[in-house]
């Protein structure tokens, strides 16, 4: 057995969770270009998300009545793309009424909008306790991805290929988007300058609004596919947001592939430490960040931005 | 009257009330529903709040990864306490230096930078240092903490002083609270205080006026750090402990809070101020209801939406409601 194979269950699993922390900061990076806001908050919509799915996958039928038992009968998988796709639109009309307050902190100190987002995130945390308990909970995955297989004598997770599948075809939908719809160029252009855009006639603080959406529900799809992984405990949100805000400076702000690779990176970096010394996997991430940093000002594919005055 | 070189005076009127309440602390507290111990918070975090102050509000410098410097002076004096058995008052000696040390060596790593990637560099820095807290076991405790670190009984000739007693630390915690407030006024209306104001304006302009940018910077987050280390040094002695938690994301937020609370950009006394505000209402919030923090995120929310200057700033605001508009213009717009 070859030193190669060995590690192939490690690599799957670091481009998984790769993949899934470069979803999670194309979220962010979108809002910081368009808004030039450190969304602290978006951790806790990543954990929101995933604790919306859980209960729209197995929400409390006796309370729901005759049509609970209805929907109860659906098979699993069924109830589960019915969470895939409902649950991130509840975090984007959360993230629609956080970028509403956000408004008033425009134009003023960067400091206010962020310590606005802290606040909302306190605030989402707390209730996620005081509604679900801050015991470890289960987000149900359908019976058809879970489970494993032997391949060259190592284990292979089937969730982790399908977590690494997923990601990967949700950034890809992001960056089709992004590049070929009218949208997506609107997205930019407000990100280039959103005076011209404004002058263009275009409604600025709509676009603002449905970025704002648009990544906080990137931020809930990362989260129902991670949480399974990792559990859902009221304070996963930070365990994704650290990684996510990592991957942005190493991949420079605004860059979207520079998001991808460096997650892509992080994930590795991660998964291999994770393969000889599972406690220090963390730290890896971080010193691979002050290493780059130290050679690469602006992060690995950043160019000079406004965002650094 | 004495003063600096950019004219401020040494001792202020401000300054006088405010040692006036902080040692008369103990003689009223009780009367109002207060305790000894909270005064013991409330100091400390004041004087965690006023060096964090330095970078947030008069250098413009976002730090969210504070806390890193905090704990390790918590650290530093439970490690020279127990392992070295030192006095108390070496023990905070040696929180400084740790304070001090460790923000210096991040900040040759931060000091060329600035805006949002100074913000999250400084969130990488504070996690690895709260990451090893956690995983260094053998030095830290891991999260189960450093323990044992007892209040001691120190003998000056004749003079006894008993750290077991909470009004002893409280004066202790007073005094050097004082002195900071005093020795931190200095600083920021001496030249380098002036620099540092330089930098929060234009870091280009005052790089073209002359001023060594990314000196001012490192110093000043080593300043920031060492006062950090002192104030996590006697939350040690006073809770007996260090914990990894000091250090987390969520920690390093909250004295950005208190800063903010305050009105850290626009007044010197608004960390003080905001460190009272924040243990007062963690108190009064956290006796009344078990999730104080959802209570916390709320208010924080508002004050942002509608009084982001902080106490200080909503103060200055009702007294100009009753400043005839004349007296108004004559008074310079105070810079923090």
């Amino acid at each position: 057995m070859g030193m190669v194979s060995s590690l192939l269950p490690h690599l799957i699993n670091g481009l998984a969770l790769g993949l899934l922390f470069a979803l999670i900061a194309l979220g962010f990076t979108l809002i910081v270009s368009v808004m030039e806001v450190i969304n602290l908050a978006h951790g806790s919509l990543f954990a929101l998300g995933a604790y919306i799915a859980m209960v729209i996958i197995s929400p409390d039928l006796v309370m729901l009545g005759a049509a609970g038992e209805l929907y109860g009968d659906l098979p699993l998988a069924v109830r589960y793309v019915i969470a895939l796709v409902l649950a991130p639109l509840v975090i984007a009309v959360i993230g629609f009424g956080l970028e509403i307050l956000l408004r008033r902190t425009y134009g003023k100190k960067k400091e206010y909008g962020l310590l606005l987002t802290f606040g909302a995130a306190l605030v989402f945390e707390e209730a996620i306790r005081l509604v679900w308990g801050p015991a470890e909970r289960v987000l149900p995955v359908p019976p058809g991805i879970t489970g494993g297989f032997i391949f060259n004598g190592m284990i292979y997770s089937n969730y982790r290929i399908y977590a690494m599948v997923f990601g990967a075809a949700a950034i890809g939908v992001v960056w089709l988007f992004l590049n070929r719809t009218p949208y997506g160029a609107i997205i930019k252009a407000g990100a280039h300058d959103d005076e011209m855009v404004r002058a263009l006639g275009i409604n600025l603080p709509r676009l603002r609004m449905l970025v704002f959406g648009f990544g906080a529900a990137l931020a809930a799809v990362a989260g129902i596919i991670l949480t399974p992984i990792w559990g859902l405990r009221p304070h996963v949100g930070v365990d994704a947001t650290i990684p996510a805000f990592l991957i942005i400076v190493l991949g420079g702000i605004g860059s979207f592939w520079g998001a991808v690779f460096a997650g892509l990176l992080v994930g590795l970096v991660v998964g291999i430490t994770g393969a000889y010394a599972s406690d220090w996997s963390i730290l890896s991430m971080y010193i691979l960040l002050i290493v780059v940093l130290t050679f690469r000002s602006r992060g690995l594919l950043g160019k000079k931005t406004a965002l650094e005055l | 009257m004495l003063t600096s070189p950019t004219g401020a005076p040494i001792v202020t009127k401000a300054m006088l009330v405010l040692f006036a309440i902080l040692f008369t602390y103990p003689l009223w507290a009780k009367y109002v529903g207060l305790y000894d111990y909270l005064g013991i918070e409330i100091a400390i975090f004041a004087l965690y709040a006023l060096g964090f102050n330095l970078l947030l509000g008069y250098t413009g410098l976002p730090s969210f990864g504070h806390g890193a410097y905090f704990g390790v002076g918590a650290y530093g004096y439970s490690m020279a306490m127990v392992e070295l058995g030192t006095s108390p008052l070496v023990g905070l000696l040696l929180a400084i230096l740790a304070g001090a040390v460790s923000a210096g060596l991040v900040a040759l790593f931060l000091s060329h930078r600035r805006g949002i990637y100074f913000a999250l560099m400084t969130i990488a820095f504070g996690q690895i240092f709260w990451f090893l807290s956690i995983k260094l076991r053998w030095l830290t405790g891991g999260e189960d903490g450093y323990l044992n670190v007892l209040r001691p009984v120190v003998e000056l000739g004749s003079l006894k002083i008993d750290f077991g007693s909470n009004v002893t630390v409280y004066y202790f915690a007073a005094v050097l609270l004082a002195l900071m407030v005093m020795l931190l006024w200095r600083v920021v209306h001496s030249p380098f205080g002036t620099a540092l104001q330089a930098i929060r304006m234009n870091e280009v302009r005052a790089r073209s006026a002359g001023y060594n940018v990314w000196l001012v910077k490192w110093t000043v987050f080593t300043l920031s750090g060492a006062v950090a280390g002192l104030a996590g040094g006697l939350l040690a002695l006073t809770q007996e402990s260090a914990y990894p938690n000091v250090m987390s994301l969520h920690a390093s937020g909250f004295v950005v809070m208190m800063t903010l609370l305050g009105g850290g950009f626009v007044s010197f006394w608004g960390p003080v101020v905001g460190a009272a505000l924040f243990i007062l209402a963690r108190d009064i919030l956290g006796a009344a209801t078990e999730a104080w923090l959802l209570w916390y995120g709320l208010l924080f929310i508002v004050v942002m939406l509608f009084e982001p200057e902080g106490a200080v700033g909503a103060w200055r605001r009702l007294a100009g409601l009753f400043v005839r508009p004349a007296r108004r213009e004559a008074s310079p717009k105070v810079v923090p």
